[in-house]
């Protein structure tokens, strides 16, 4: 039987009187490099989708010159299918508050801001409590645990825009401009929030980085294999007999034994026809190729992604143009409108399917191609360089049981 | 310095260039759309994207600083189609169907669209254009916008936020709704725009134009009863030949006067002629307030975008505004009184059309203060239109002259239409009338250029004139923060528009390179070339006052020739 590894999930735990800081302090005890060296050695990589080193990213930030820094937390949520933030958020806040800290005290920064989306309105009243709390108890602002460390947290509250998930969006949307993605380079570490260096890092990468850091779990980062590190929560969602969200540690369990086994299965009467891994940004992965263990290397090798670890299952009885419509619509409207491929592309994409659906109406398998490569290669932010993996993926999968020809992706 | 190749091309380049630049330098033209020279980089169309040897994803060419050891294919096949591909689906927004279609619009002759197709090998339309229902906005006096045009480049954005310092458009909404719109969807004439029509030279598409009043005016030249009369502004002889010769820089007074006549206005006079008579008035003023102690700085009125902007940024500085009138408002005041008489014509029979690099002059001929002094105003892109559509060779056309009474004018008056123009025609009328010796040298080389702003100080007699230029919103903004700051001038040029009025928003789409430089070369030519280079020494002038003003800032010049102005909301 397998089972769930619980380090980040736990009791409910509101009250800052019974939680001691144990990472911080160590942290404050160790020093900056130190605590980045510990963070770098346990692999960590980010939970928000990219999976990019976290370490690594505090220690260029930690290492660039700025009038100051920032250490942005993006509680932004907004993949489909993806509440782990939330449950985090409203159960285990003052972890995500650790993460702050500890974070912001590697880098340098004495500002931090956490964005929350808008609809989390639970969230954000505990984590604004939280923050009243700990500034009342003297672990913010000066002399945080007698050390020189201070630390100013600022709630930004988001407007319910899936593009300001993405982290230059979400810089533009705390400054008060239009939520659009910024032109990379330069990169958030060297010009971030009002053009200083800026750290943005998901609420579970945070919550991780206070495993790693706090000596009663000196394990954490032994969990799991090379290359995929520690634990993951999962978002399990579909058409399941047990959803919810469950820890699992990474290498050590099977596509096949989460969904089968934490989620208890599918529904009854129903056959699972494929897993969506990582939220609707990623591409599908069918029923028969659920045996491999849960690893960041498994779905690359799969031309997948774990994503924000919303596993959404999918069963036959649903339309697959229905979903793909779905899928389709939300990209087309969430788009934030700046680059044409994106914008006009997943516009163009909608009706052809729209139209398919509705009449028959044969699709081009050049057209759909030739405007599928278009967004993927051309646009300028990740939402439109991902918005047609599942798209594209169910069309490579089910394409003749569609009738659909061709691929989007050439 | 680095390396980089470039199409197989090894190039040694500049650090902190973009694949762009470092294409040009290599003889590589790269499609743009959103990009545009001195605006910053918006990275939205992504016509401009190219491989990069060891890159899945292209990336944009303008908005990609080249990197040592770059490998860059700018036309690869798979670069080529992506361009392709693109470009259908701008065109599907783009509304293009039998009633909205490339013939009628606004820039059928130098539409960028139509241009990146041709240059990109555009070979097949693929997906229906996608109409949005847009309502066209005719809410300004100036400039119309239609939406239903607009491919959201942001262009027009950044050009008011960035040159002008205004920000009147912004982008509202996100997905398929993504549009481009004034405060609110106010519509431009409810919104502080100034009207100065920079953003139409930057709109790649006929989704911004101005209000045509060409065949208003073309009806009117076929009505007998009417008296028609035509003024052009100094701007418009060095800029009209440019939609048929496709280059900058010739002057064209002389043919100018020819197609007017061609097309039948009555009289054909030159709004110099009125900026030599501002000078004359505009420069007792200055003369009067500096010895009686009134306000200073005074700034010029002639441009009216910079006075719409005042009165809606700073409007506790409209007693510094000269109350002299602009040129095109004397002349129209002008020919319906002292023209009217001395042809013995009703003035209820004239008609004053003005011919303007300006769209900002459409709205100041309504202003309730002035109205009915000039009836119609025509950009010189609308005058070039109407000479086409007439069938005038304008290029082979032999010279004519203005009509006299309000059409001889003096070198200081053809530099009205440059940056720093004004100034200088000021300065050589108050240091020979002030000093009452004649100067030796009349060139004032130290408020020429295109720098945007120009400060200098000059003697007159006894006198230290603190002087400054300012061209383009932007720069008019700086000065004024200066003046808000406590540095102090006695006499301020502003114009709305970069370079002055030979860059207004008024004058042809120039696909030629330094179009400013050109254009303002030949301003300074004409003015080299006459003889008669000093608005106080034009005769017809003396005239004037001699026969019905008597003198500048009498009681009369006040009533016909000065105005007042007004404070508006932001
Ligand atoms: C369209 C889009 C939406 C995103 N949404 C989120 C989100 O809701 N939450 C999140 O943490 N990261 C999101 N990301 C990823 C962020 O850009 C960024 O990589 C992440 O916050 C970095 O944190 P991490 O390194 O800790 O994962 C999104 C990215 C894109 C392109
Ligand atoms: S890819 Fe989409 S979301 Fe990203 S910049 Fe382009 S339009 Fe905006
Ligand atoms: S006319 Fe001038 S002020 Fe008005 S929107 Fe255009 S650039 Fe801005
Ligand atoms: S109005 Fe013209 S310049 Fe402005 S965004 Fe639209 S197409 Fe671009
Ligand atoms: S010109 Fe480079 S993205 Fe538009």
């Amino acid at each position: 039987m397998v089972s769930e590894k619980l380090y980040l999930k736990g009791d409910k735990l509101l009250n800052i009187l019974d939680y001691d800081f144990k990472s911080i302090k160590n942290a404050l005890r160790m020093g900056r490099k130190e605590t980045i060296q510990k963070i770098k050695d346990s692999e960590l990589k980010g939970r928000g989708g990219a999976a990019f080193p976290t370490g690594l990213k505090w220690q260029l930030a930690s290492e660039v010159e700025g009038e100051e820094k920032f250490l942005v937390c993006n509680a932004d949520e907004g993949e489909p299918g993806t509440f782990k933030d939330r449950y985090l958020l409203e159960e285990r806040p003052l972890k995500v508050l650790e993460g702050i800290m500890l974070a912001a005290f590697a880098i340098g920064a004495d500002k931090a801001y956490i964005y929350i989306r808008g609809e989390y309105t639970r969230a954000i009243e505990v984590f604004t409590e939280i923050i009243a709390a700990a500034r009342k108890n003297k672990i913010l602002d000066s002399k945080i645990f007698d050390s020189n460390f201070k630390l100013e947290i600022k709630l930004v509250r988001g407007a319910g825009a899936y593009v300001c998930g993405d982290e230059t969006s979400l810089l533009n949307s705390i400054e008060g401009k239009r939520g659009r993605s910024r032109i990379k380079p330069p990169y958030p570490i060297q010009e971030g929030l009002f053009s200083q260096p800026t750290v943005v890092n998901n609420v579970e990468s945070l919550c991780c980085a206070a495993e790693v850091l706090n000596p009663d779990s000196e394990e954490f980062a032994n969990l799991g294999i090379e290359g995929s590190r520690g634990t993951k929560l999962l978002c399990l969602s579909g058409d399941l007999n047990k959803p919810g969200l469950y820890e699992v540690e990474f290498g050590k369990i099977t596509l096949q034994e989460i969904i089968y086994d934490l989620a208890g299965g599918i529904k009854a009467g129903e056959n699972l026809k494929f897993v969506i891994p990582g939220g609707i940004s990623t591409a599908l992965i069918t029923a028969k190729d659920l045996d491999f263990p849960y690893s960041y290397q498994a779905f690359e090798k799969r031309g997948s992604s774990l994503g924000s670890g919303a596993v959404i299952a999918v069963s036959k009885k649903h339309d697959l143009l229905d979903l793909m419509l779905n899928v389709s619509r939300f990209y087309m409207d969430e788009t934030c409108g700046t680059c044409f491929p994106c914008r006009e592309g997943n516009r163009q994409i909608n009706k052809i399917l729209k139209e398919f659906k509705n009449s028959g109406q044969k699709i081009d398998a050049e057209l759909i191609s030739d405007i599928g490569n278009t967004i993927r290669l051309a646009a300028r932010c990740g939402l439109g360089q991902s918005s047609l993996n599942f798209i594209s993926s169910v069309i490579e999968n089910y394409g003749q049981e569609l009738k659909i020809g061709g691929k989007i992706y050439a | 310095m680095l390396k980089a190749v470039i199409d197989g091309i090894e190039m040694e380049l500049k650090e902190k260039m973009s694949i762009l630049d470092a294409a040009k330098k290599a003889k590589i033209n790269i499609p743009t759309l959103c990009y545009e020279e001195g605006l910053s980089i918006y990275g939205g169309c992504r016509l401009c994207v190219v491989e990069i040897e060891g890159e899945e994803l292209f990336k944009p060419a303008c908005a990609t600083d080249i990197q040592a050891g770059m490998e860059i294919k700018t036309h690869s096949k798979k670069v080529r189609n992506l361009r392709k591909n693109l470009f259908e689906l701008i065109i599907a927004t783009h509304n293009i169907d039998c009633q909205l279609n490339c013939l009628t619009c606004s820039r059928a002759n130098n539409c960028e669209l139509k241009n990146i197709a041709e240059d990109i090998g555009v070979s097949k339309m693929r997906l229906d254009p996608i109409k949005r229902g847009e309502g066209i906005d005719n809410s300004s006096y100036s400039i119309i916008r239609e939406p239903e045009k607009c491919i959201s480049c942001n262009r027009c954005i950044r050009k008011c936020e960035e040159v002008q310092g205004i920000g009147i458009f912004t982008t509202a909404n996100r997905g398929p709704e993504t549009v481009v719109t004034t405060f609110k969807n106010r519509g431009m004439g409810n919104v502080e725009c100034t009207n100065c029509g920079q953003c139409i030279l930057s709109c790649p598409t006929g989704a911004l134009h101005e209000l045509y009043q060409k065949d208003i005016v073309l009806d009117i030249l076929s009505d007998q009863t009417k008296h028609v009369v035509v003024q052009t502004a100094p701007a418009v002889r060095v800029a009209i030949s440019e939609p048929f010769s496709n280059q900058a820089g010739d002057i064209s007074t002389g043919q100018l006067v020819t197609a007017l006549k061609r097309l039948g206005f009555d009289a054909v006079f030159d709004t110099n002629f009125t900026a030599d008579l501002t000078i004359m008035e505009e420069g007792t003023e200055l003369i009067e307030r500096i010895n009686s102690g009134g306000k200073l700085p005074l700034f010029t009125s002639c441009s009216p975008g910079w006075i719409k902007f005042i009165e809606h940024f700073y409007p506790e500085y409209l007693d510094n505004l000269s109350s002299a009138k602009s040129p095109q408002q004397m002349f129209g005041a002008l020919a319906k009184t002292y023209y009217a008489e001395e042809a013995g014509i009703d003035p209820e029979d004239i008609v004053v059309v003005s011919v303007m690099p300006c769209t900002a002059k459409k709205f100041e001929a309504k202003r309730d203060e002035m109205a009915g002094d000039v009836d119609y105003v025509l950009t010189t892109r609308e005058l070039a239109s109407m000479i086409k559509s007439a069938g005038i060779d304008f290029l082979n056309l032999e010279d004519s002259e203005y009509d006299e009474l309000l059409g001889v004018s003096s070198g200081a008056a053809d530099i009205f239409g440059t940056t720093g123009g004004v100034m200088e025609a000021a300065l050589r009328t108050a240091t020979e009338l002030i000093t009452g010796q004649e100067l030796e040298n009349i060139d004032f080389d130290i408020v020429r250029g295109l720098e945007g702003i120009k400060k200098a100080e000059v003697e007159i007699g006894e006198l230290k004139l603190k002087a400054a230029v300012a061209h383009g919103l932007g720069n008019a903004r700086r000065v004024m923060e200066m003046i808000k700051e406590g540095e102090e001038f006695d006499f301020v040029e502003f114009m709305a528009c970069p370079g002055g009025c030979m860059g207004g928003g008024g004058q042809p789409i120039s696909c030629a390179d330094n179009v400013l430089e050109k254009r303002q070369q030949a301003i300074y030519k004409i003015d080299k070339e006459k003889k008669l280079r000093k608005s106080h020494e034009n005769p017809y002038i003396k005239k004037l006052y001699d026969n019905y003003l008597e003198k500048p800032g009498s009681e009369k010049a006040h009533r016909l020739l000065h105005t007042k102005y007004k404070a508006r909301k932001i």
